[in-house]
């Protein structure tokens, strides 16, 4: 692996999740949910996919739906990253009257998102519809990226969609399960007994991948190896993360899931994530 | 007299048409192609027809995917399930994303007899119209089925379209536009309107007959086929006349009358005002004639209606 492209895309997921305590601190957001995906998304949207900031309906773009819609912060940050927009316009406008930023996309006000969300267990079956509409028209290029949480996968048109992509070949179809065990209840296995995850989308006769999500080399490997777009088996990449990922008091806490820090609590945060991408590079 | 037909034949037979017309028009099922009518699009496009299996939710939204990929699907299921089951994909999926996705919803309405409550929707029209950017329409005859079908093609934008499940005659003549936000009279009225559409249309224009030989009344019919929008003019004119029926294979409470009512009341208009429909009850299995019989939907029940709403002060 490219240790000088690892250490400039974990900057930048430190760029994000910077920005995201940066607005934790101005406004209630589902900090807990935008740290644990924050790694993935830096690598998809400053990686990855290919995007046209000009022209948000370029026909050769990749799609992506965020079907773990409350995730829109760490979306609206890395859409910002490429120049969709400034960052200081959506530290300013995020839960603005008016503004283009809220707690879940929304694309009347902003025509970077590709379809709207917020509602659980929907992205991925559109996500579907999108990935046959490429086929149908002949883009062989574009795939269609989705992010899901691991509760969403208790919605019943998750698996709906589950077995349709497999029947409709929708190998263009990249999905995530952002796996961070928590959901707003309580755990995963306390709530959902959802079990292996990978395991029952294997047997629905998916391609699925495991990987540690919040851990760069590997996100950046799986995205290097995923099949050709032209395939027949649909992705899926059950990335096992860590919520509130990057900030000790934050991970692992179902408190928050959602919510606002202090300015202390911003400056501790802040502290460690830069100290630990310091301490992680400072010797390589 | 035209032999009766099967409309959502008539509409499914038809989509094929579409097919040939616009080869962006694509048909997503879930398992009911064969009681939609619209296989024949499936043998002459398979790679655009798509069927999901017993999954309305997914139904929707995968037509939505497409949808936003330019395409413009068909989806057919029967109306509980689309209205009902499959609401939210419809509200969040396809409405708030204004995507251009038809959705024709078979036995709506009563009209779904002997099948009963779980596969009938008299809920389906207050549903959708309550829903933003969706227009939703009531088919009456197969030619302006056909006419709609046409017409749908040009709207870029989601749309509703009842259907009834027994056969009718026809009751338009060659020459009509149809259009969101139309209607079309049927009969022109002197005395009063009978406001409706779909199945129940056919029942006004008996009951007008009626109303004129028994009572000499001269009584309208208006089918408010754009049920969202409506024909506002039409109202007003209907309004003019002093007696207004409107029925409607429907719950009582949202769909055609609600919006009338409101749009009458809104503007200050005075008019005597009755609305017939289903009323705000479940009701066990019987069939469809039964049914509109037992609402006052039927020729008799819309007429004896209106002779008593007629004989009130306004």
């Amino acid at each position: 692996m490219d240790n000088k492209l690892i250490k400039e895309l974990e900057y930048k997921s430190l760029q994000i999740r910077i920005n995201l305590i940066t607005l934790c601190n101005k406004e209630v957001i589902h900090i807990g949910g935008d740290l644990s995906i924050c790694d993935i998304m830096t690598a998809l949207w400053q990686y990855k996919m290919t995007y046209n900031i000009n022209d948000p309906f370029d026909e050769s773009r990749d799609r992506f739906v965020l079907s773990k819609g409350h995730a829109s912060a760490v979306t609206s940050f890395n859409q910002a990253a490429i120049g969709c927009f400034s960052t200081q316009s959506v530290l300013k406008e995020y839960a603005k009257d008016g503004g283009r930023f809220s707690m879940h996309s929304c694309n009347l006000v902003n025509p970077y998102v590709e379809i709207s969300t917020g509602s659980l267990g929907h992205g991925f079956p559109v996500a579907c519809g999108i990935a046959a509409g490429l086929r149908l028209k002949g883009n062989k290029k574009s795939r269609v990226y989705t992010i899901m949480g691991d509760g969403e996968q208790s919605e019943g048109s998750i698996w709906e969609a589950a077995l349709n992509a497999v029947k409709y070949k929708l190998g263009n179809l990249i999905a995530f399960v952002d796996n961070n065990c928590l959901e707003a209840d309580g755990t995963i296995d306390e709530i959902t007994s959802l079990g292996d995850i990978g395991k029952k989308y294997t047997s629905f006769g998916w391609n699925v991948v495991e990987i540690d999500g919040n851990n760069m080399s590997e996100i950046i490997d799986c995205l290097d190896n995923i099949p050709d777009s032209n395939s027949e088996i649909p992705t899926i990449i059950i990335a096992h993360t860590i919520k509130g990922k990057g900030v000790s008091f934050m991970e692992n806490q179902r408190r928050w899931h959602a919510g606002k820090i202090s300015d202390d609590q911003l400056d501790e945060a802040a502290t460690e994530l830069n100290e630990n991408f310091l301490k992680r590079w400072s010797n390589v | 007299m035209s032999e009766k037909v099967f409309l959502r034949n008539v509409v499914g037979e038809y989509t094929q048409v579409l097919g040939n017309r616009d080869s962006k028009v694509v048909v997503v099922n879930a398992d009911l192609s064969g009681t939609c009518r619209n296989k024949s699009f499936s043998d002459s496009f398979p790679n655009r027809s798509f069927n999901v299996g017993i999954a309305e939710q997914n139904m929707i939204s995968f037509a939505a995917g497409l949808a936003h990929e330019g395409f413009k699907p068909y989806v057919f299921t029967m109306a509980p399930f689309l209205s009902m089951r499959a609401c939210e994909q419809v509200r969040t999926d396809v409405a708030y994303g204004n995507k251009n996705v038809k959705m024709i919803a078979v036995y709506a309405g009563v009209s779904g007899g002997i099948s009963g409550a779980t596969h009938w929707s008299i809920e389906d029209c207050g549903i959708m119209t309550s829903i933003p950017n969706v227009s939703v329409f009531e088919l009456s005859d197969s030619k302006m089925a056909r006419k709609l079908l046409d017409y749908s093609l040009s709207l870029n934008k989601p749309v509703y379209i009842r259907i009834g499940v027994d056969p009718v005659d026809d009751v338009y003549d060659d020459e009509f536009v149809i259009k969101e936000g139309g209607s079309t009279e049927l009969i022109q009225g002197k005395d009063g309107y009978i406001l409706c559409s779909g199945v129940v249309v056919h029942q006004a224009v008996l009951a007008s007959k009626i109303l004129k030989e028994e009572y000499n009344l001269i009584v309208g019919v208006i089918d408010m086929y754009s049920i969202k929008p409506f024909d506002a003019e039409a109202l007003l004119k209907a309004v003019n006349t002093k007696n207004v029926v409107v029925a409607q294979d429907h719950n009582v409470y949202g769909g055609l009358g609600s919006i009338l009512a409101k749009y009458i009341v809104e503007n200050g208009w005075t008019c005597n005002f009755r609305i017939l429909g289903i009323n705000d009850e479940f009701v066990s299995m019987a069939h469809a004639p039964f049914l509109y019989k037992k609402y006052k939907l039927d020729a008799n029940g819309i007429s004896e209606s209106f002779v008593s709403l007629s004989k009130k002060e306004n």
